[in-house]
């Protein structure tokens, strides 16, 4: 079970990303009567540049470690991105329900702003180093214009466009929506009125994808502990769970449109379409539509007819991305996957305030990162 | 083969204009990202060979004013590719060219 949960996300935070981690410590482990010296389990990962700017730290989790004081008796770092943290839960879930752990605690997160303000995302971050060579392939991808991820979602949602006829207008309605439900959330970064004009207004960043359908980088970190028993929460257990991973590289994937999201939620399509409110992951508005598709939710291709045909909100027929998502929040050092889970804890918790879906019994989440999406998790929570 | 020696003779191909992929004599699988075995069926029975450099545009995007994507080529595989000339869109007919990038020759996709 999930005993605490915290965040401590700023926009850009004036300070050393170790602090931040230890914020967000110290609010989960009060939130679950927990001392510091309980955790004896650790889960987290590293991106390039989101730890203070570095492109690495040396062997890591020992710096994590040993700057917060933790003697964990098992250490593991995940490596697929944005879902890293939904997997690690999972694992962390199977390691206490076996006696092996007492307290684990997931760290998540980072800064974004350090590599944001060098114009670099953390999939780009090897343009800083001449010498370093991320992938087998770096020569032959290197010398082309472009920014990944931001590129790599455009091109599928141009395709997706072409084939399926999906339009500018649906993916801004989704980013419009999702707007809504930020406005009544009490932690989004982002609020206001926005329109579909606004949307399709802001400037083209990766044709056909605009400013305000992609998420914005931001400082912060999330800590979640699992434990036996929660003292001051429901007891939300883990009801399906899938994972999956794509090896291939886009351009030699039979169909870019179809993640791994497809395969990681295969076995859990029926409980899918059970679930009181769903949240998914939006690194852009064309993530969440090809999950909406990947995972059952709506048809193959119609996802753009889906979001103009159904209500998002919190009240309406499809709650989804209930607190506005991570477009809204922020993404905390490019991963939103522990901002999905965040809100799915306020929402099963009976803590999202104005934002909260009547009788939230069982949310869905489902994450996809990595190098060139190539992971997906799938999982449902609930009592 | 080793995959230094795949690059090399990658290298020696775009500087001569040619599109190298490599073929899989054991299962026929194509594709352009140097392994020195086939991702498909495992096997190191692997061949460099010419493509004809017609292909086809997959899927594209624009970023800082230049056309980039995923381009399918005739003989059956799809590599990344800077894109040039007007009209892209999926589809599109394209031809593979070697313009001089920093002094080294990398191909880019021209609309045709």
């Amino acid at each position: 079970m999930i005993s605490g949960f915290a965040e401590a996300v700023y926009k850009k935070y004036d300070g050393s990303a170790y602090e931040l981690m230890n914020e967000a410590l110290v609010k989960a482990l009060d939130m679950a009567s927990l001392e510091r010296s309980q955790i004896d389990g650790l889960f987290t990962t590293f991106l390039p540049g989101v730890f203070d700017g570095n492109l690495y730290l040396h062997f890591f989790p020992d710096q994590i470690c040993s700057y917060l004081g933790i003697k964990a008796k098992h250490i593991e770092s995940m490596e697929y991105g944005g879902p890293s943290v939904l997997a690690a839960l999972y694992s962390a879930e199977k390691l206490v329900e076996n006696g092996t752990l007492n307290n684990v605690l997931l760290l998540f997160g980072g800064k974004g702003s350090d590599v944001r303000s060098k114009k670099l995302t953390v999939d780009s971050y090897e343009r800083m180093y001449s010498e370093v060579q991320n992938t087998p392939y770096s020569s032959l991808l290197k010398p082309y214009n472009y920014m990944n991820p931001v590129s790599d979602y455009a091109m599928v949602a141009q395709r997706h466009m072409k084939i399926y006829n999906s339009t500018d207008e649906q993916r801004a309605e989704l980013m419009v929506k999702q707007r809504k439900n930020a406005n009544r959330s009490e932690y989004s970064m982002f609020t206001g009125n926005l329109t579909v004009d606004d949307v399709l207004k802001s400037p083209v960043i990766s044709y056909p994808l605009h400013l305000l359908e992609i998420v914005y980088p931001v400082d912060g970190f999330h800590a979640f502990i699992v434990s036996k028993k929660a003292k001051n929460l429901k007891d939300i257990k883990i009801l399906g769970y899938g994972e999956a991973h794509e090896s291939k590289l886009p351009p030699e994937m039979d169909d870019i449109t179809v993640t791994p999201a497809y395969e990681s939620s295969l076995k859990l399509r029926d409980k899918i379409k059970k679930c009181d409110f769903y949240e998914l992951y939006d690194s852009f508005s064309i993530t969440v539509m090809l999950q909406l598709e990947n995972t059952g939710i709506a048809e193959k291709g119609k996802s753009g007819k889906f979001i103009e045909n159904n209500s998002i909100a919190v009240d309406g027929d499809v709650p989804l991305n209930t607190g506005g998502g991570s477009i809204n929040r922020g993404q905390p050092a490019y991963m939103s996957g522990s901002v999905l889970l965040y809100e799915t804890l306020l929402q099963l918790n009976g803590m999202a305030g104005r934002n909260q879906v009547k009788s939230a019994g069982k949310g869905f989440i489902n994450g996809i990162g990595g190098w060139s999406r190539n992971h997906s998790v799938s999982i449902i929570l609930g009592e | 083969m080793k995959l230094e020696e795949i690059y090399e003779e990658y290298d020696n191909n775009f500087k001569n204009g040619i599109l190298p992929y490599i073929k899989c004599n054991n299962c026929s699988y194509s594709f352009y990202y140097p392994r020195n075995m086939c991702p498909e069926c495992g096997s190191s029975d692997i061949e460099i060979k010419n493509s004809t450099g017609n292909g086809k545009v997959y899927a594209y995007t624009i970023f800082n004013g230049e056309k980039y994507g995923i381009i399918t080529m005739d003989e059956n595989f799809r590599f990344y590719c800077g894109i040039t000339g007007d009209g892209a869109d999926t589809g599109k007919k394209i031809k593979i060219v070697f313009p001089d990038n920093n002094g080294k020759k990398i191909p880019y996709a021209k609309l045709i």
